[in-house]
């Protein structure tokens, strides 16, 4: 099992190295000079020239990413004379328009991020597991039939008009207030404004996923139902409670690791349609304002790398998990 | 859009004086002790759908209703403007200053001296050192941008032969003596030596940039996030996409101050609050101590709040100071040829691209001129253009299809790039929603005069510094200007010359434009006031009759508020509400 953490490990840290080279590279290629975007409405070339070397551009791209990858590490100093400043490690660069480090931006967006994520995470695996367990255990019933309908509007209603709808919904019966809304309230200070600030954010981006999970769960829960040792347990006399909680879910659920996982890891990065709706300045509204409204480079390569760290991060536990789980997968 | 700005209807000298007395007596905007104790506390929110503002750093603040707030509530300039509604509101008031400034040697010398014992909001006391220092700040171009560029053209700083200032400001003190020289302090009383006379210099005082900046507070790029405070508020927190959060500044003095009123005791800016949002909590007073920073609703909200009675009391709807246009690039392979520009202008159907913008209830009227009628020193309706007899609000494509007539034999290759299917006119627009059925309506009336177009959607972020960055401008890009005070000297020169900060035309290559620049040359130097305006009444008709610019639109605007906010009125010289007198009703 050390074999096999440490070989994971090992590439995973790899990856993230050549994520950050990637990421790099796609933003240095782009027809787009961040020194004239970020010079201002009086600009020349001796403007751009200045504001090029402020920006750290006017040196090789291989040798902008070096900069840039050594910052991670020992922190990067920007600027000269009186005007210099140090953005310390870990850096990921200097977000002009926001005149801040991208690490202190990012450490902003966050909170909001993480709590979006963790709470609709809660929300859609209690409901997703609860519905399609209960739909498997009646399967063929009204209420079977009443929740693959819950899966069908759930999953083809895109995010942006769920989000749309309950906020808007929530706004006309003032339950949510857009002048509070996105401040950020520590749910150990606060934790009913806390509540206030995500519950609808949670709800419209937790029901998607919900009818994804629900259909997953009542589809695995079926299909262990025929399996043998399920037959061997009924056989033996064991009440059916005893073998959906005992035996049937054990194994139906353990693929759902896998996607839960993953699906945690992305939104990680950013749910950029709902943070957007719900006016949550997490990683992902800061990255669609870096992009579309600022070309802000430093930060949309920090956000970036961030987003990929997690998906890779989490991909790691989903593949420790599953060979903690199953030995056979070690070997591999 | 461009930067916002001011004007004037009256001449600056009857400004001047009828303001001193006016200040002298005191009775400048401030209540009566018992009336303010009542209008005094609550928190005034303003409401944007934008992520943040533009800037806060002083020397790098540029759009009018931003200076006008931070000016209000953060900063204090050497001078303002009168806090009152009217054409009151263009006379100048000392803030900072003592008077409103003493010209000498013509113009070309002016001096302030600065109020004692005024504050920051650490405790220490302004000097004349903090306002030099603020000023040489802008010469710092690599790290202040974006901010007017006034300082940098009329101060007493030589250029090398490169035509580059030999100053860079105080983070690299390269050619500081050239400063010291130019900007000098005598006890409270600055000094700035300009190189040439500027008879309204006085008027750029009322800008941030001409603010002090403590030296020792001074962060660079930095400064942006958090200036520090001479004025009844302080900065206690901005994040982007956030929040502005201003709390009272204990150190301020509101006896060394006749502008300003201070009512609330906080102010917070919400920003990126979704347009639907916005919209719903303007018309349904949902947000009853709020103020709609944007100056806008979402066109069919506009009409329902201002035809519903209840909901038109909390809003104005005025005419404001920025004049809309089109400009031509006339630049080589462009439209370097004027038949085929006026070609362009004639089949244009202005009344539907107004009508999609509001109308001439809520956008504004067709305009004749690049100099809004406001600046009315300056303005006199041009001849030609949409005084031409063929000129048709709706667009008149026969009479555009002969000027293309006269483009075929006059100018060949540009008629061809413009009849020419897969070339055509190629026109940079903004990636908006109205944007896009403009497009529809623009390539429609081209068409029916026989002239092809594209379009180039750029995203809004970067529209200008696209179309600003000559070897990226294609043949037509929108714009929209206003003078920075009254006088177009911050209108022709800004938009017209090859250095002016805004010139979209490229013209600097065209057969007129060294006579035309001559011409400005002169103009700015003018120190005869009614010279100056005639002179900038023929270089309007100038810019008009070589079509470089199109189709200007003399734009309205309006403000919207919640029902617990007082004082809401326009101030006219700064384009926005009088943010002065805002209180919260208790």
């Amino acid at each position: 099992m050390v074999k096999y953490l440490t070989r994971r490990l090992a590439s995973a840290i790899l990856l993230l190295f050549l994520l950050t080279i990637v990421v790099y590279l796609i933003f240095g290629i782009l027809p787009v000079d961040p020194a004239r975007i970020s010079c201002g409405i009086h600009c020349n070339p001796i403007a751009v020239a200045g504001n090029r070397h402020r920006l750290g551009l006017d040196v090789p791209l291989y040798e902008q990413w070096w900069r840039f990858f050594v910052g991670i590490f020992a922190g990067r100093t920007y600027g000269d004379g009186a005007a210099r400043f140090t953005c310390g490690a870990p850096s990921l660069g200097y977000s002009f328009p926001n005149n801040e480090c991208v690490t202190t931006a990012i450490a902003h967006a966050f909170p909001f991020t993480l709590s979006l994520a963790v709470g609709a995470f809660i929300l859609w695996m209690a409901s997703g597991i609860g519905l399609g367990v209960i739909a498997a255990r009646y399967r063929g019933s009204f209420i079977d039939r009443g929740v693959t309908a819950f899966v069908l509007v759930g999953s083809s209603l895109p995010v942006f008009v769920v989000g749309l709808l309950v906020y808007i919904l929530a706004f006309f019966l003032h339950a949510i207030d857009p002048i509070s809304q996105g401040i950020w309230v520590s749910p150990l200070s606060d934790p009913i404004g806390f509540f206030k600030n995500f519950i609808f954010a949670w709800i419209a981006l937790a029901l998607s996923y919900s009818a994804i999970y629900t259909r997953l769960t009542r589809g695995n829960v079926i299909e262990t139902s025929s399996e043998d040792f399920i037959r061997t347990a009924r056989a033996k006399g064991l009440s059916e409670r005893r073998i959906l909680f005992k035996h049937n879910l054990r194994t139906a659920l353990a693929p759902l690791l896998t996607n839960a996982g993953l699906d945690f890891g992305g939104l990680l990065g950013g749910a950029i349609i709902t943070e957007t709706i719900f006016q949550l300045p997490g990683l992902g509204e800061i990255s669609l304002k870096a992009v579309l409204q600022d070309y802000d480079l430093p930060l949309i390569v920090g956000t970036t790398v961030v987003a990929g760290a997690f998906i890779i991060i989490f991909n790691l536990i989903v593949d420790i998990g599953y060979a903690y789980l199953d030995p056979r997968v070690r070997v591999g | 859009m461009a930067f916002k700005n001011l004007f004037s209807r009256q001449k600056r000298v009857v400004a001047s004086v009828a303001i001193m007395a006016l200040a002298t007596s005191g009775l400048i905007a401030i209540s009566s002790s018992a009336d303010a104790a009542s209008k005094t506390g609550g928190t005034l929110y303003f409401i944007t759908q934008s992520k943040q503002l533009n800037r806060l750093d002083p020397a790098r603040i540029y759009t009018g209703q931003d200076i006008a707030f931070m000016n209000t509530y953060v900063y204090r300039s050497l001078l303002s403007y009168t806090p009152t509604t009217g054409d009151a509101g263009f006379n100048l008031v000392p803030d900072l200053a003592t008077d409103i400034g003493k010209a000498t040697d013509g113009g070309k010398t002016w001096s302030w001296t600065l109020k004692s014992g005024i504050k920051w909001q650490d405790g220490s006391v302004v000097t004349c050192a903090d306002e030099k220092y603020g000023l040489s700040r802008v010469f710092a171009t690599d790290v202040i941008t974006d901010g007017p560029s006034y300082l940098l053209q009329d101060l007493n700083i030589p250029s090398d032969a490169k035509g580059n200032l030999m100053y860079q400001g105080p983070y690299k003190k390269t050619g500081q003596e050239y400063f010291d020289k130019a900007v000098t302090c005598s006890g409270m009383t600055i000094t700035l030596h300009l190189n040439k006379a500027v008879g309204d210099f006085n008027y750029f005082g009322t800008y941030p940039a001409m603010s002090p900046v403590k030296q020792s507070a001074d962060n660079g790029a930095k400064y942006d996030s958090a200036p520090w405070a001479l004025g009844p508020y302080k900065v206690a927190d901005y994040k982007i996409g956030t929040e502005l959060k201003l709390v009272r500044n204990p150190q301020y003095q509101q006896s060394t101050d006749t502008i300003r009123t201070a009512y609330p005791d906080q102010i917070i800016m919400r920003f990126g609050i979704s347009e639907d949002i916005r919209d719903q909590i303007f018309l349904k007073d949902s947000q009853t101590n709020a103020v709609d920073y944007d100056q806008n609703l979402q066109p069919a909200n506009k009409v329902a709040f201002f035809a519903n009675k209840a909901t038109a009391s909390r809003g104005i709807n005025v005419v404001g100071p920025y004049t809309g246009y089109y400009a031509l690039n006339v630049s080589a392979g462009h439209l370097d040829c004027l038949a085929a520009r006026k070609a362009l202008f004639f089949a244009l159907n202005d009344d539907a691209l107004i009508k999609l913008a509001g109308g001439t209830q809520f956008y504004g009227t067709i305009g004749d001129n690049p100099i809004s009628p406001l600046v009315s020193t300056d303005y006199a309706p041009t001849t030609g253009n949409i005084h031409d007899a063929n000129f048709k609000l709706t667009g008149n494509p026969s009479y555009a299809k002969t000027l293309l007539a006269q483009a075929k034999t006059q100018c060949p290759a540009t008629y061809s790039k413009i009849t020419t299917a897969n070339k055509g006119v190629v026109w940079d627009i903004s990636n908006t929603t109205t944007n896009q059925k403009a497009a529809t309506l623009i390539k429609t009336a081209l068409n029916a005069a026989g002239i092809q177009v594209t379009f180039k959607f750029i995203e809004s972020g970067v529209y200008y510094p696209t179309v600003q960055d000559a070897t990226k401008e294609d043949d037509v890009a929108s714009g929209g200007w206003a003078a920075d005070w009254a006088n177009a000297s911050t209108v022709i020169p800004p938009l017209f010359l090859q250095h002016g900060g805004f010139d979209l035309n490229l013209n600097w290559n065209d057969p007129t434009y060294k006579p035309f620049a001559a011409q400005v040359a002169a103009a700015q130097g003018e120190t005869s006031r009614t010279k100056q305006a005639g002179e900038w009444k023929v270089l309007a008709q100038f810019v008009m009759d070589q079509y470089w610019t199109i189709a200007p639109v003399f734009q309205k605007e309006q403000n919207f508020w919640g029902s617990k906010v007082g004082g809401a009125a326009f101030w006219m010289p700064q384009g926005c509400l009088l943010f002065p007198s805002l209180y919260v009703i208790q």
